[in-house]
């Protein structure tokens, strides 16, 4: 039992393990008992770090942070060695449960979904890829192994979303994905530099006076969140803008606004990947940095405000473009960009002395996983069912695929916060704290955003399942195999009980000193009361429209509005808007005179000592004429010569 | 004196090499080369008797040059033969196949 | 006075040499510088090698050429025309080639007043003996191995030369 606790590093190391001996060996024999295999492993792992969450947890120091394993990996200087690691606390083995658990789910179903895919040995080893590298992140005790891990998971997301790579829209968001996260990733890197710098000035200041601190490295989380710290660093100025660039990353991989564009498009790869790495896992990789820095970015209350407000405004934005797709994911996936943007500005209103933002942001990342994780894998029933996208071209399957139906229900009443299933609870400890704070804006955004969250799962749900079929297909759509049938119950059961769970108790963040956490808040009636509003009128709302059997009203409102309807439809245009900065003035102005200069200059230069040797050559080989006479010429002169020479060295 | 005997064998080798480069027929080349041979041999004998006059070293070097030459005659005249035969002539302005 | 008058002789010949169009009068002009040059053996001391000189010189190698020039004449190659460019050149390098080594020459330590040692030492018989000597200044080895150049020069001068099977 306790073994766990001393090598926890078999947690990620079985998924690795799994993603080598699958990849090279069992593959290309069997694709599918190369399936049972990755899923097996991953079932393990789920197992080991419930194991550890439930240790940790009710073990002596539920609340402190300790790294159980590491070793030295890079040694620059004595103050700047870079470790390789696993740290356990709070955040990081929920996390744990979180990836595991609903990674195992996906692999499960996802025997049956990529049942007659001719990739699908392919697939379940980057499925496993993808999985050591969350791990891998989600452990890491030290900013530079999370950057490591961090470039993992990109590179794992490029693989899934590409999966389908004879099609060039699923190449050109892997593409996009990877380019608009690496960018982001710059930001990322430079912030780490900065703090790695500034942080290893501190240490050499504070090293001598502090025994604790002269044991830590400079870009260890240990280090970059101690109180004494932290408050050196402010001194120095640079603080936030190391940790704005910070943000930046984060703002990357979770899509905020104006990095957002990949994700509606990374929904070209196959649903069960949606659903892991574009709803539970990958994406929360920003907020789960912003909080791991949590301390840091407390100190810094300018780099939280870009942190706040950066979130609301992208979950605004998304909850308003989700109400005009018609495609199913895409929906999906402009909701993940507003709950997303919930657990950013949560953490944005939160700071040391109010932490209800912290433990709400966690504990809406962590329902949040379960409900959007079904509603990815019921849309992929559907989809398998119906063999398409587009939500118009289904309608009336709640007859046909009741179980489906049942648990799209669920997460559909969970994500709008229906009491008592788990969105409820998360969503309202969010808007406590932004009300709590005094952060009236953020308040009323969140309200607002709460029914628009309703209105457009509701109208998704009404148009998928209720009314008639709509196309032939739908009439011939069937009930979902059990291998896909079962996580979805997993789950919904996981929907409906997670926000029970007293989460304020285990979670809320650390600091240095031992400051008692003052328990459970109470429920904050204002709160639940508005939020409960905001969610039945954005469900009737939207029972009035798409609940029919007619769609005139809809039709009605939507030539009411056409101009304002196409503008959001096309969300904003910001694709077309991104697609000409790219064309038009980087690759035109910058990308292209520098290929023009490559080609020319440098290769130029190149051909040129290549073509300057070969015409050289080609003159001096005129003196060989082939005839004696010649050739006695030049050796006669060189005779002459060569006396010249010897009688200078005999002068 | 010594210097004007050696100015006249290094005449007479000039005058070898001119003919070495100039003449078209190989039979000429090989006069020339006679030429350019018995300039050197008389160079060692003029050596020889001015400056060890007691020794005979470079007569009988000459007595080696001489029979060199010979066979060097020999040789070419030989080859010279075989050319004939090939091509018909021995202009040796025509035996460019080396060229590149 | 004998030596100019031989010098000038010998000079005009050689120059007869090189320049004539006729590559049989070459070869006559040729033996008379070969004959002149015994002359300036006999002028030097060195009486034996002035008779070895017309022995094997003139009338063996001359012989050979004129022989060689009569098997291999032929009708486009009667006057020997050498080109502009190559008469020019081969001026130049000849020239070059002389001049360095002349100002060489006449700027180096032998171009002092060394006359002719009227004492010298040559006969046949030291000649003789310095041949087939085993000592160290002896010149018995290359001696024999020069007997067994010529031998190989004759065989390989026949073979060479034969005619093909038809």
């Amino acid at each position: 039992m306790h073994m766990i606790l001393n090598s926890p590093w078999i947690i990620p190391a079985l998924p690795l393990l799994s993603f080598i001996i699958v990849g090279l060996f069992i593959r290309p024999l069997s694709p599918k008992i190369a399936a049972v295999v990755a899923t097996l492993s991953v079932g393990c792992s789920f197992l080991l770090s419930l194991t550890l969450a439930w240790l940790f947890f009710t073990g002596p120091n539920p609340s402190q942070l300790s790294i159980p394993w590491s070793f030295e990996w890079l040694r620059f200087q004595p103050g700047l060695n870079i470790q390789m690691g696993f740290l356990l606390d709070p955040i990081s083995a929920m996390m744990l449960v979180v990836v595991t658990s609903v990674s195992f789910l996906v692999h499960l179903y996802s025997m049956g979904y990529m049942h007659d895919d001719p990739g699908y040995g392919r697939f379940f080893t980057y499925l496993n890829l993808f999985t050591f590298s969350m791990l891998g992140l989600v452990i890491s005790p030290n900013i530079f192994q999370m950057y490591v891990f961090w470039e993992l998971v990109g590179v794992s997301s490029f693989l899934l979303i590409g999966f389908y790579y004879e099609k060039p829209s699923a190449v050109a968001a892997s593409k996009k994905a990877f380019i608009v996260t690496r960018f982001a990733d710059l930001g990322f890197l430079v912030g780490i530099l900065l703090l790695g710098f500034l942080g290893y000035q501190v240490q050499q200041k504070l090293g001598s006076s502090d025994s604790l601190i002269a044991g830590l490295q400079s870009l260890d989380f240990q280090f970059l969140t101690h109180p004494t710290v932290l408050s050196e660093l402010s001194n120095t100025g640079f603080l936030a803008i190391a940790l704005v660039l910070i943000y930046i990353g984060a703002a990357g991989k979770s899509a905020m606004f104006p990095l957002h564009i990949w994700l509606p498009d990374a929904m070209e790869g196959p649903t069960p990947v949606s659903a892991l790495i574009h709803a539970a896992t990958m994406v929360v990789a920003g907020v789960y940095l912003v909080a791991r820095m949590f301390p840091a970015f407390s100190t810094a209350p300018s780099a939280l405000e870009v942190v706040s407000w950066i979130g609301l405004f992208t979950s605004a934005f998304a909850a308003i473009i989700a109400c005009t797709q018609d495609d199913i994911k895409r929906v999906l996936a402009f909701s993940t960009l507003s709950q997303l943007g919930y657990m950013m500005f949560s953490l944005g209103v939160a700071n040391l002395e109010h932490p209800l933002g912290y433990t709400a942001s966690m504990f809406h990342l962590f329902t949040h996983a379960f409900f959007k994780a079904l509603l990815f894998l019921g849309a992929g029933a559907v989809i398998h069912a119906v063999h398409t996208n587009d939500v118009w071209d289904m309608g009336g399957l709640r007859k046909k695929m009741p179980i489906t139906h049942a648990t799209f229900l669920i997460a559909v009443l969970a994500i709008a916060g229906v009491w008592p299933l788990a969105g409820f609870f998360s969503k309202d400890e969010i808007l406590t704290a932004a009300l709590e704070g005094g952060h009236y804006v953020h308040f009323i955004g969140g309200l607002a955003v709460a029914g628009l969250t309703a209105f457009y799962m509701a109208r998704i749900y009404f148009l998928t399942f209720w009314g008639k079929g709509r196309t032939k297909a739908t009439d011939h759509a069937h009930e979902a195999p059990f291998v896909m049938l079962l996580p979805l119950l997993i789950l919904s059961v996981l929907s409906i009980s997670a926000g029970w769970i007293p989460f304020a108790q285990y979670i809320h963040p650390l600091v240095q000193s031992a400051q008692e956490h003052s328990g459970h808040h109470g429920l904050n009636w204002t709160v639940v009361l508005s939020g409960s509003s905001m969610a039945a009128i954005g469900l009737l709302m939207s029972w009035f429209l798409y609940a029919q059997n007619d769609f005139n009203r809809v039709n009605n409102w939507i030539s009411n509005f056409q101009g304002l309807y196409q503008v959001i439809k096309k969300k904003f245009y910001f694709d077309e808007i991104y697609l000409f900065i790219t064309h038009k003035i980087i690759f035109r102005l910058i990308a292209g005179p520098i290929a023009w200069f490559d080609r020319h200059a440098v290769d130029g230069s190149v051909n040129l000592t290549g073509d300057a040797v070969q015409k050289s050559s080609s003159i001096i080989t005129l003196i060989q004429t082939g005839q004696l006479q010649t050739y006695g010429v030049w050796f006669v002169l060189g005779t002459a010569v060569t006396l010249i020479f010897f009688w200078m060295t005999l002068l | 004196m010594l210097i004007s005997w050696v100015l006249v064998s290094l005449l007479l080798f000039s005058l070898g090499i001119y003919g070495v480069l100039t003449r078209r027929s190989a039979v000429g080349l090989l006069i020339s080369v006679e030429l350019m041979l018995n300039a050197a041999a008389l160079n060692l004998v003029v050596f020889n008797r001015f400056l060890f006059a007691s020794r005979m070293d470079g007569q009988i070097l000459t007595i080696f040059v001489i029979a060199l030459a010979a066979a060097e005659v020999l040789i070419g005249m030989a080859i010279l033969v075989m050319l004939f035969r090939r091509k018909k002539s021995v202009d040796v302005t025509q035996l460019s196949q080396l060229k590149h | 006075m004998i030596f100019y008058l031989l010098t000038f002789v010998i000079l005009v010949l050689a120059l007869a040499t090189v320049l004539t169009r006729h590559i049989f009068r070459s070869a006559i002009y040729l033996m008379g510088v070969l004959a002149l040059s015994a002359g300036y053996y006999l002028l030097l001391g060195a009486e034996f090698l002035a008779g070895v000189q017309i022995l094997v010189y003139v009338g063996g190698i001359v012989v050979l050429i004129v022989f060689a020039v009569m098997l291999t004449q032929s009708q486009d190659l009667i006057h020997d025309h050498p080109s502009r460019l190559r008469k020019m050149l081969g001026f130049l390098t000849s020239a070059t080639f002389f001049g360095v080594s002349a100002w060489a020459l006449l700027n180096s330590h032998l171009n002092k007043n060394i006359e002719m040692p009227s004492d010298a030492q040559f006969s046949a018989q030291i000649m003789g003996k310095a041949f087939l000597s085993t000592e160290g200044n002896g010149y018995i080895l290359p001696f024999e191995l020069i007997s067994i150049l010529l031998l190989t020069v004759l065989i390989s001068g026949i073979v060479l030369a034969k005619k093909e099977k038809v």
